[in-house]
């Protein structure tokens, strides 16, 4: 009986304290959040960050902040966000097509040097992208591609392909190959089999494979910052870091940086909850004997 | 419904060979059956029948059509695929009609062939579910519905039962079995099981390391096979071989081997030889008969309707390399069940009519086995 109690007391020890650790973990996680949704419903000049800000009272509560970044910025929100919707939509749609194919060919394809070739992809995903900026530029400035949309979405695009193709066939490489040959025998050619079976199979790495070739673009600044210049080509990532610091002195307005931030993560939020459930998939389950 | 026919079949993978000049002719509305041990080849048979592997040479002709050059789904073939590969996002009735929608047949049509499998199949009140709803027993089903619903030349069938209970296995026996004499088509099953084969080929292709030993009827594989892997392969349990010669008596032969003394029924030839008997057809009694041979019941397996009794014959052989004495010749025979008991000392006896004869290497002498001999 005792060795039983002692027992018991050890097991809610020790559940007790993994959620200490967990609910620790989720306060450092959360709390910018909270802070950043706090500020953007006050203003506050530099300097005047106090304990009290974190408890607003409802007196202090103000959309100016919103106001003036969804109203005053020039060039506008609409504007930066229509841009960056076109640059990270392109490059997920894009990145997302190609990548399809990259997995579906090198797992289920046997073709020389197809380890070669996987082990390349994946040492170019360890370089970071950066230090592809340079030669990209020279590269497009020769071709006239600076400061255009497509400039700009080739090179993103081309992250998604590497990243993604990886993750695609990783994912294909799960599906038993009898599945495969079952719509072959069934009457589908390869292609076919791919895009009427494959594919639906495949859903749910590429719904994580579009989140990520999305999110990437979407707040990126280095690229942006390098290949365009013109204002009207502005994404929310530059718009962001101008009302940040508009002589380059550092952050003026508290408010103002956190409200852009977070109506500029909405696109994302949503993104993720329409793509949730394929995110979250295990449709391959029960396709072979249980 | 059509006959299949492969000429001098080869495949190899690299350098290795899965697959050695089979030929083969599968009569239109056969059940064959293709027994081997895994790594025989004999899967890769089926899919080069499928085409969903190439042959490295030779020919497969669906009825008088050479198919080598055919794809998959123009070769008009069903397969049943070991995992039966199910289409795990679509629910059971887009699972059977998939082959019939990608062949543009109507939507009104499609149901009512889906509808009359799964009634075939005793399944359509699975219809609406997905495949990781459903037993392996139903699945199992499922993938012979997707199958059977469009009507195709042949059907293959890699392993089908194999992930099966022990229990529901019998009884998918019968009805794979009832299913072939109703649609009356060509069925070729691949398996490993000899049970299966036995009970469900009109003839067995049995095969090792990618070559076809023999291809007949299972009664004809069991009393005559062309070798002695193929004997020993088919039929439980086990043959028992003992490793003697033949020598004149008389006017007659006789094969020895130590005690055992078995009259040779055939022509005679002397020389050293391999016998094999079934282990029914070695009678084993109580107490010590004039001719027949003493020996041990060493173990005792219940099998049910009888047991298989290991007996050892005669005194343990000279020591060998360990100093441990050799293991004395042990044979398997089916007796009636509590009939013995492990230490029982008895008398076994031989059918001589039924005896075959092999060969150093493997290959039976037909001519020393009793001229008449049957079954």
């Amino acid at each position: 009986m005792k060795k039983q109690h002692s027992r018991r007391a050890i097991r809610i020890l020790k559940r007790a304290a993994s959620h200490a650790v967990l609910i620790v973990a989720c306060l450092f996680a959360l709390f910018p959040i909270y802070f950043m949704i706090v500020a953007s419903f006050s203003t506050f000049p530099l300097g005047a960050i106090s304990a009290s800000i974190l408890v607003p009272r409802p007196s202090q509560v103000t959309l100016t902040s919103y106001h003036a970044i969804l109203l005053d910025q020039n060039p506008s929100f609409v504007a930066m966000l229509t841009n960056s919707l076109i640059f990270a939509g392109s490059a997920a749609l894009i990145g997302l097509g190609l990548a399809a194919f990259t997995g579906f060919a090198l797992s289920k394809f046997n073709f020389p040097g197809r380890r070669t070739f996987v082990y390349f992809i994946l040492l170019i995903s360890l370089f970071p992208s950066f230090v592809m900026i340079l030669p990209f530029y020279l590269m497009f400035a020769k071709l006239g591609l600076i400061d255009t949309y497509i400039g700009l979405i080739i090179p993103y695009s081309a992250g998604a392909v590497v990243f993604s193709g990886i993750l695609v066939k990783n994912y294909m490489d799960s599906i038993p190959d009898d599945i495969e040959e079952a719509a072959l025998v069934d009457g589908l050619g390869r292609t076919e089999a791919f895009f009427r079976v494959l594919i639906p199979l495949c859903l749910p790495v590429l719904g994580l494979a579009a989140f990520l070739a999305f999110v990437g673009p979407y707040t990126d600044y280095a690229f942006a910052h390098v290949f365009i210049d013109t204002s009207n080509l502005w994404t929310l990532a530059l718009g962001l870091y101008s009302i940040n610091s508009p002589e380059g002195q550092g952050v003026q307005n508290y408010g103002l940086v956190c409200a852009f931030a977070l109506v500029m993560s909405l696109p994302i939020v949503a993104f993720y909850m329409a793509f949730q459930r394929w995110i979250i998939g295990g449709l391959t389950m029960g396709a072979v004997r249980g | 419904m059509t006959g299949i026919r492969l000429e001098h079949l080869t495949k190899r993978f690299k350098n290795q060979v899965a697959v050695e000049d089979v030929s083969a002719d599968i009569r239109n509305g056969e059940f064959v059956v293709i027994l081997g041990a895994s790594g025989s080849g004999k899967t890769t048979i089926l899919r080069m029948i499928a085409g969903l592997e190439v042959q490295t040479s030779g020919h497969v002709y669906i009825g008088d059509m050479l198919v080598d050059d055919y794809e998959p789904r123009d070769r008009n073939i069903a397969m049943v695929f070991q995992t039966y590969a199910l289409y795990p996002h679509l629910s059971v009735r887009k699972n059977i009609g998939f082959g019939l929608k990608v062949r543009h047949v109507e939507r009104s049509e499609i149901d009512r062939r889906v509808t009359a499998v799964a009634e075939l199949l005793g399944i359509s009140e699975t219809l609406d579910r997905r495949p990781s709803e459903l037993s392996g027993g139903q699945r199992q089903r499922v993938a012979l519905g997707r199958a059977i619903v469009r009507d195709p030349e042949a059907f293959l069938l890699d392993e089908p039962l194999s992930n099966l209970d022990a229990k529901i296995r019998s009884s998918a026996r019968i009805e794979l079995k009832r299913l072939h004499s109703q649609l009356g088509q060509t069925f070729v099953f691949v398996t490993h099981d000899q049970t299966e084969a036995m009970t469900l080929g009109d003839r067995l292709a049995v095969m090792n390391h990618g070559r076809l030993l023999q291809y007949d009827t299972p009664e004809r594989v069991l009393s005559h096979p062309t070798n002695r892997f193929v004997a020993s392969f088919v039929g439980s349990p086990e043959m028992d071989f003992l490793e003697g010669s033949v020598e004149p008596t008389g006017g007659s032969y006789t094969f020895i081997s130590g005690p055992i003394q078995i009259p040779v029924r055939g022509v005679g030839r002397p020389g050293p030889v391999t016998i094999g008997l079934r282990p029914w057809d070695i009678t084993v009694h109580q107490a010590a008969g004039a001719g027949s041979v003493p020996a041990r019941v060493a173990g005792v397996e219940r099998l049910g309707s009888s047991d298989q009794v290991f007996l050892e014959v005669g005194p343990p052989g000279a020591p060998g390399p360990g100093g441990l004495p050799a293991p004395p010749l042990t044979l398997r025979a089916l007796v009636r069940s509590y009939d013995f008991e492990v230490g029982n000392m008895v008398s076994i006896g031989f059918d001589a009519d039924r005896a075959l004869y092999f060969t150093a290497d493997g290959n039976r002498i037909e001519s020393m086995s009793a001229p008449t001999r049957v079954g």
